[in-house]
């Protein structure tokens, strides 16, 4: 029994931290402590979440909000992939595009939704131009500097054996930036995340941002709530998968194998 | 007519963020018969890794003409493999991907590709570390893989540069045997710059002493001692003359550039 708990020692103390903060918030209200109004409980949010999953409403603003995601974050994996590409070729063409990183890094691109709305209407072609615009960047400029910082050391060697330019792109600058690439997606994932669920808020008519604008402006706390726990758990098993995939990738440094 | 000629040649360097360059070695002119093993040394800066990389055709030269079985250098070429001071392995690949590099760069098409990285990766001494990867090898194993790199594409001339510089003592005397052992059996060309004078005396055939500003070949010294060569004629009287003469002509070539500096 020891033993079981010192092998999941990390997980069992989270488990247990986070079974002690519901315990104390459904008891804080339940107690009249707290007005529900200002935190509903996690039972009612339960049966709340029953609700909605019976009536539908869930599968409907999941699947949107979801789709929204996976398109920005698609285009913008495959936009910023090609570019950084291109721009660690190129010094011209990173020259050209270096104003467009510096815009989307340093603006607020969500100030830009007006316009957006106005040239693409009020759905889900905006709330994926926003996503893509969050995620774009940290994909192009970690794929840029990814190939760029290839280890010259290496790519001399590799040239001592008459590697062409292919060899060293594909052998070389490829496998040398997966760590940088996965650290740029990363970036990206939860950018994009935040684009879509921000780009619902203001203004759509499906998704889990707009369930919880709408609730949250009729002050049902309850039903907002259960949207907004709805966000997280899509967060936590988006970065979950970029652990593994962080891990896969990374074998090499932990054991022997090719 | 030698395997390698090396007539008049100079290199000069670009400095950095100018257009001004200069030249790092001058009217270099070294015959090497195949077979051979020469080792070059000589102070840092005396150009001897500038010249190697010539061979090598990974940096141009600025006049002369270096061939190696009468064909021109002017790039990389599959006669020729080079031995880099650090170690210069992909991190991601383990041992044997790293010997296969070499071979995969080479568009070595045989069936034969990974009996024959094994094989070499056997050869070095590093059987049961195939799967190893870079950072779980020491220095001297992480040389072992760089040099079984470069036999594996089974060049005509091996060029090493400095690959022992950065190993301790021990390990690189261990190296320099493990060196010979692997260089006897095929007697391939061998050229190698170091800084460690009893290193080139004791590998080579012939020590090419080179001199600075710009860096030049000061002196050539026949190495008349028997091979197989032994630890034990480290001290043996005629090495001992040998590692006097160079240490002469070296300090000799670091004196006159201290007049120079006193003039001005």
């Amino acid at each position: 029994m020891t033993r079981v708990f010192y092998r999941h020692q990390a997980l069992l103390s989270g488990l247990i931290s986070f079974a002690v903060i519901l315990l104390v918030w459904q008891l804080v209200v339940d107690l009249g402590f707290v007005k529900a109004f200002f935190l509903s409980t996690p039972t009612r949010m339960a049966t709340e979440f029953m609700r909605q999953l019976k009536t539908g409403e869930i599968a409907a603003n999941l699947s949107i909000s979801l789709y929204e995601f996976a398109v920005g974050l698609g285009l913008a994996i495959a936009a910023g992939g090609v570019c950084g590409v291109l721009a660690s070729w190129s010094r011209t063409l990173e020259a050209i595009f270096e104003p467009f990183v510096w815009f989307t890094y340093s603006s607020p691109t969500i100030a830009f939704y007006p316009m957006f709305i106005a040239w693409l209407g009020l759905g889900a072609p905006t709330i994926i131009a926003i996503a893509f615009l969050f995620a774009v960047t940290p994909i192009y400029a970690n794929t840029l500097s990814g190939i760029k910082n290839v280890d010259q050391d290496l790519t001399r060697a590799a040239l001592s054996f008459g590697a062409r330019k292919t060899d060293l792109f594909i052998k070389i600058a490829l496998p040398g930036s997966v760590p940088i690439l996965v650290a740029g997606l990363r970036l990206a994932v939860g950018r994009a995340l935040t684009g879509v669920v921000a780009a619902e808020l203001f203004g759509a008519t499906a998704g889990l941002g707009f369930a919880i604008a709408y609730y949250g402006q009729k002050l049902k706390t309850t039903e907002m709530m259960v949207n907004l726990v709805l966000i997280v758990i899509c967060g936590v098993i988006c970065t979950q998968i970029l652990s593994l995939l962080e891990a896969a990738t990374d074998k090499w440094r932990t054991g022997p194998g090719r | 007519m030698a395997q390698i000629e090396i007539r008049d040649v100079s290199v000069d360097y670009k400095r950095p963020n100018s257009e001004e360059t200069f030249t790092a070695v001058d009217g270099i002119n070294l015959s090497i018969e195949k077979g051979s093993f020469v080792t070059i040394v000589g102070s840092s800066g005396c150009g001897k890794s500038t010249l190697l990389l010539a061979l090598a055709g990974l940096i141009p030269y600025a006049k002369g003409a270096i061939t190696v079985d009468g064909k021109t250098v002017t790039a990389p070429g599959p006669d020729r493999a080079m031995v880099f001071q650090d170690a210069s392995l992909l991190p991601w690949r383990s041992v044997h991907g790293n010997v296969r590099f070499g071979l995969e760069l080479r568009r070595w098409r045989r069936d034969d590709l990974d009996q024959r990285v094994t094989r070499f990766v056997h050869m070095v001494g590093l059987g049961s570390f195939a799967d190893y990867h870079p950072h779980q090898l020491s220095g001297g194993m992480r040389q072992r893989v760089n040099i079984a790199r470069a036999l594996a594409v089974d060049p005509d001339v091996l060029l090493m540069d400095e690959p022992f510089g950065a190993l301790d003592a021990q390990t690189r005397e261990v190296m320099g045997d493990e060196l010979l052992r692997i260089w006897e059996r095929d007697k391939k060309t061998a050229i190698f710059v170091t800084h460690a004078i009893d290193e080139a005396i004791f590998l080579g055939d012939r020590v090419v002493v080179m001199g600075k500003n710009p860096g030049h070949i000061r002196e050539i010294v026949e190495i008349d001692l028997p091979r197989p060569r032994t630890s034990a004629m480290l001290d043996s009287p005629a090495f001992i003359a040998y590692r006097q003469k160079l240490r002469d002509y070296i300090a000799a070539d670091m004196a006159s550039l201290q007049m120079v500096k006193d003039v001005a």
